[in-house]
């Protein structure tokens, strides 16, 4: 298991964040920090999350992530503990 | 001119060019049921008995059509009723549009009458979902679900929509251009990954093609045909790619997984490159996966970037649509042949056939399941489509009728909803109104959604009904039998007389239980105009192999 941070650009609509959360929770993986806001004037979100994801599945919760409709671009590294 | 959202939504439906809805009127859905009295000529509506019938018949209708098949619902348990069938299209990748009513906004969040979160349910079980609150936003949401429905891989979406916006007026314009991110660009391969792929199949010595629904879903048959014929390739297939290739090819050696063929089973770890096409690796195919094609270099053709790596790591993953992929593929391929190679499959399919044999002879006088399937195959030159339920029935339709054309077995593979195939054939018939369409069900799945009787009774629908009667949940008794002792926990079932029940819904029915009568009631049950119920009582502890049981490896596949 390894901390990871997650940056995700999405369109604002809402059930965003939910459809994003419930990806994590079919993986049983939990959110340890969570900041979103509205960009304003542009109609998009920026979300950062960051949670302990197991190494080799990482990269498939992120593309899962990325086949969501309205998100525009996606990216993680590993985070600084 | 201004026009309701119930007006705006059969416009844009019409704009869609969609043929035929399932669905079930309630009080939220009612705006748009008035406005289907007036539009009613331009669609054909279907009124199911249950919404999970909707749904599944929606499937079959999309499963043969290949365009998203449209239930139209009411909200709270209309809804929630849907939600099998969403689900089990998401799984299987079906194009699907739902359309739910849902409350007046004013009341969203109290608790309303019939008031359930169908968005919030829906969410991890669609492609895309939202709720419409006025009227004006119904043209583009429209287009959107369609548009998302069926580009990219497939899949369900539902569109929530308010009665007030159902009530309100607007203003109808369909949107020509709207924005949906990503879904254009499917193609992301290039000729790099091209070349390093063909590389790779030329010089290989064992390849083995895995074909699955990726190959029907973009309709690359031909293209399959092509690179194996040139390659030499062997090919094998899913669940879900069944019928891509024909059953009489040379080079097509049966079906993998855990009640496939043996010879594809036992020899998917020998390969020393394997060309997966459009499927995805799923536990029912690979077994134990650790020990999973431990030798071979592993090419993965998919349209979702997801699959890639998921449960098995691709050494050469082409992003894109089958067809497009093994179009680009086939210039650099080499002319080979790998007869040695296919014939370590044949040697093993007569190890297959010993088996049948015996177990032919030991059943000589009874009904198996294997047996009506066959006949049914030869009866109908192996050219019906067949809707398969969940269990032992689904996987003696899968293993002995012999698939010749595409889009011919429908079942549900990822989720196994029991209760699928009676309203899924419905769709499938609709859809595919000149080919021969059958329903193969067990006494389980049939009492699920035997419902739908009246659905078939009240449209005249001329559905084939193969009841598949053990008195048991087979596949679950099987397991009972071979992993739990013989313990029959619960798998036992007492029916009503199915015969009785399909006359009281107008429809033909039959019964058989001898051997010798089976035949001559199958050429009844083809030949007869309209719906019919043939109920075969077969044998009640007939079991389905060859079989990898679960946690085994796919080369510990057993033949008894």
């Amino acid at each position: 298991m390894s901390r990871f941070t997650v940056d995700i650009i999405v369109e604002n609509r809402h059930g965003v964040l939910y459809r994003i959360a419930g990806l994590l929770t079919k993986r049983k993986i939990n959110i340890e920090r969570i900041n979103a806001y509205a960009v304003k004037g542009d109609g998009i979100s920026k979300i950062f999350f960051t949670a302990d994801i197991e190494e080799k599945i990482v990269d498939t919760v992120v593309k899962q992530i990325d086949k969501i409709i309205e998100v525009i671009d996606i990216k993680y590294h590993k985070a600084k503990l | 001119m201004k026009y309701t959202g119930a007006e705006i939504l059969m416009r844009s439906l019409l704009q869609e060019k969609v043929e035929v809805i399932f669905g079930y009127p309630g009080g939220a859905n009612m705006p748009i049921y008035d406005a289907l009295y007036f539009y009613g000529k331009k669609f054909r509506h279907i009124l199911v008995r249950h919404e999970q019938g909707a749904a599944h018949a929606a499937e079959g209708y999309a499963r043969v059509t290949g365009k998203p098949g449209v239930c139209l619902v009411t909200s709270g348990p209309g809804a929630t009723n849907l939600v099998t069938g969403i689900a089990d299209a998401m799984m299987d990748s079906v194009p699907m549009v739902c359309i739910t009513g849902q409350v007046a906004a004013e009341f969203l969040g109290s608790d309303a009458f019939q008031e359930a979160d169908v968005v919030g349910i829906t969410t991890p079980i669609t492609k895309w979902n939202c709720q419409l609150t006025h009227a004006e936003e119904i043209p583009e949401a429209i287009a959107k679900a369609f548009y998302i429905a069926s580009h990219g891989r497939p899949g369900p979406v539902v569109i929530d929509i308010t009665k007030n916006a159902q009530f309100e007026k607007a203003e109808f314009k369909y949107p020509k251009n709207f924005y949906v991110k990503k879904l254009k660009t499917v193609n992301k391969f290039n000729s790099g990954d091209i070349k390093k792929a063909a590389e790779i199949i030329n010089k290989a010595k064992k390849p083995l093609m895995l074909v699955g629904h990726g190959v029907l879903i973009s309709k690359a048959e031909k293209e399959v045909l092509q690179v194996i014929e040139k390659t030499g390739m062997v090919a094998a297939s899913t669940l879900h790619g069944l019928s891509s290739i024909p059953f009489d090819h040379p080079l097509y050696v049966g079906m993998i997984g855990m009640h496939g063929n043996y010879s594809p089973n036992k020899l998917t770890n020998s390969a020393d490159v394997i060309l997966a096409v459009g499927m995805r690796f799923d536990d029912r195919v690979t077994g134990k996966l650790s020990e999973y094609v431990p030798k071979a270099k592993v090419i993965h053709i998919d349209i979702d970037e997801s699959e890639h790596h998921k449960n098995v790591r691709a050494h050469f993953p082409l992003l894109g649509n089958v067809k497009d992929v093994l179009k680009s593929l086939m210039p650099y391929l080499k002319k080979n042949n790998h007869d040695e190679w296919l014939g370590d499959f044949k040697e093993l399919d007569k190890k297959e056939l010993e088996f049948e044999k015996i177990r032919q002879q030991k059943n000589k006088n009874k009904i198996t399941m294997n047996v009506v399937l066959s006949l049914l195959s030869e009866k109908t030159k192996n050219e019906a489509v067949i809707v398969a339920d969940v269990g032992q029935n689904q996987m003696f339709s899968a293993r002995y009728y012999k698939y010749k054309n595409p889009d011919s077995y429908i079942t549900s593979g990822g989720l196994g909803t029991m209760g699928f195939a009676l309203p899924a054939t419905m769709g499938a018939k609709v859809g595919a109104p000149k080919r021969l369409v059958f329903a193969v069900i067990g006494d389980g799945g049939f009492q699920m959604t035997i419902q739908e009787l009246g659905t078939i009774m009240q449209e005249k629908m001329p559905i084939k009904i193969l009841l598949l009667n053990n008195e048991y949940l087979g596949m679950v008794r099987q397991w009972q039998q071979l992993f739990f002792e013989k313990r029959y926990s619960f798998t036992h079932m007492q029916n009503p007389d199915f015969i009785n029940i399909a006359k009281s819904y107008g429809i033909k029915g039959e019964q058989v239980m001898e051997r010798k009568k089976l035949e001559i009631a199958l050429d009844r049950f083809i030949n007869f105009q309209g719906p019919y119920l043939l109920e075969v009582k077969v044998e009640k502890e007939d079991n389905i192999f060859p079989m990898v049981a679960t946690g085994t490896s796919v080369d510990d596949v057993r033949l008894e």
